[in-house]
């Protein structure tokens, strides 16, 4: 993905580094409401509809500690990705039956391209690296994850 | 070690369902199991993040690799898995 794509889906106001909840539900609900308050959400119960839609088709956790909800939801305004972490893990399903640390949230609007689909793809891509998790681990602001999250997609 | 091109057939791409089937069948066989995107570097077909990473969609081709006793039938196992429609899986 370019420069130009990313900083237009990722900014430090949908990252938070204050623990969240550390149930699967309640998470994706406080990583929605990251997205609402950065103004990219024109319809949260429809987003949080579609969220969970995908959740009961197979659940988003990928292993390596990483969960990824996401959907194409009319409730959305913009292509987003936000982020959070958890100290104990939330159990997100994972063929690895590992927890996960490092949570994620890609929402994008309805229309005709798969783009949800294609940030899917270059973040598990980038999240394949080990020094990119542990960055992500060890970074202390929000900027520092947007930026480690940058230079790892690009 | 053999390998194998493959369409993906589900409409939903190597995602959800397809993706999760995928990554089963793989951890079923002992071969050492890769799959790749036309050009792209193969990914362990045994994780659900890399195979995540690779993003197909329906219609596109993927390599399989696989290195091992039962390599032949690990490829043919999931072979199947990219070409049956979604509706058609056993649940």
């Amino acid at each position: 993905m370019d420069q130009e794509t990313v900083d237009r889906i990722i900014s430090p106001d949908l990252v938070s580094l204050e623990e969240p909840p550390g149930e699967k539900r309640a998470v994706i609900e406080h990583l929605l409401d990251l997205i609402v308050d950065a103004g990219r959400v024109s319809d949260r119960e429809q987003a949080l509809e579609d969220l969970l839609k995908r959740e009961e088709e197979t659940s988003t956790g990928v292993g390596k500690g990483i969960g990824i909800p996401h959907a194409k939801t009319a409730g959305a305004t913009e292509p987003t990705v936000a982020f959070t972490r958890s100290t104990d893990g939330v159990d997100f399903g994972a063929p690895d039956g590992k927890p996960a640390t490092l949570l994620f949230m890609i929402l994008v609007p309805e229309g005709g391209s798969d783009e949800h689909l294609e940030i899917l793809s270059s973040l598990s891509r980038a999240l394949m690296n080990d020094q990119v998790r542990e960055d992500l681990h060890t970074a202390q602001s929000p900027k520092e994850v947007t930026s480690v999250l940058t230079k790892a997609i690009t | 070690m053999m390998d194998r091109i493959v369409t993906i057939v589900p409409e939903a791409g190597l995602h959800a369902r397809p993706a999760s089937k995928f990554v089963e069948t793989a951890n079923q066989f002992e071969a050492e199991l890769q799959i790749a995107a036309d050009g792209e570097e193969p990914v362990d077909a045994r994780s659900m993040l890399g195979v995540t990473s690779v993003g197909a969609e329906h219609g596109d081709q993927v390599k399989l690799i696989a290195d091992g006793e039962d390599a032949e039938a690990a490829l043919d196992a999931l072979e199947k898995v990219l070409t049956t429609p979604e509706d058609e899986y056993d649940e």
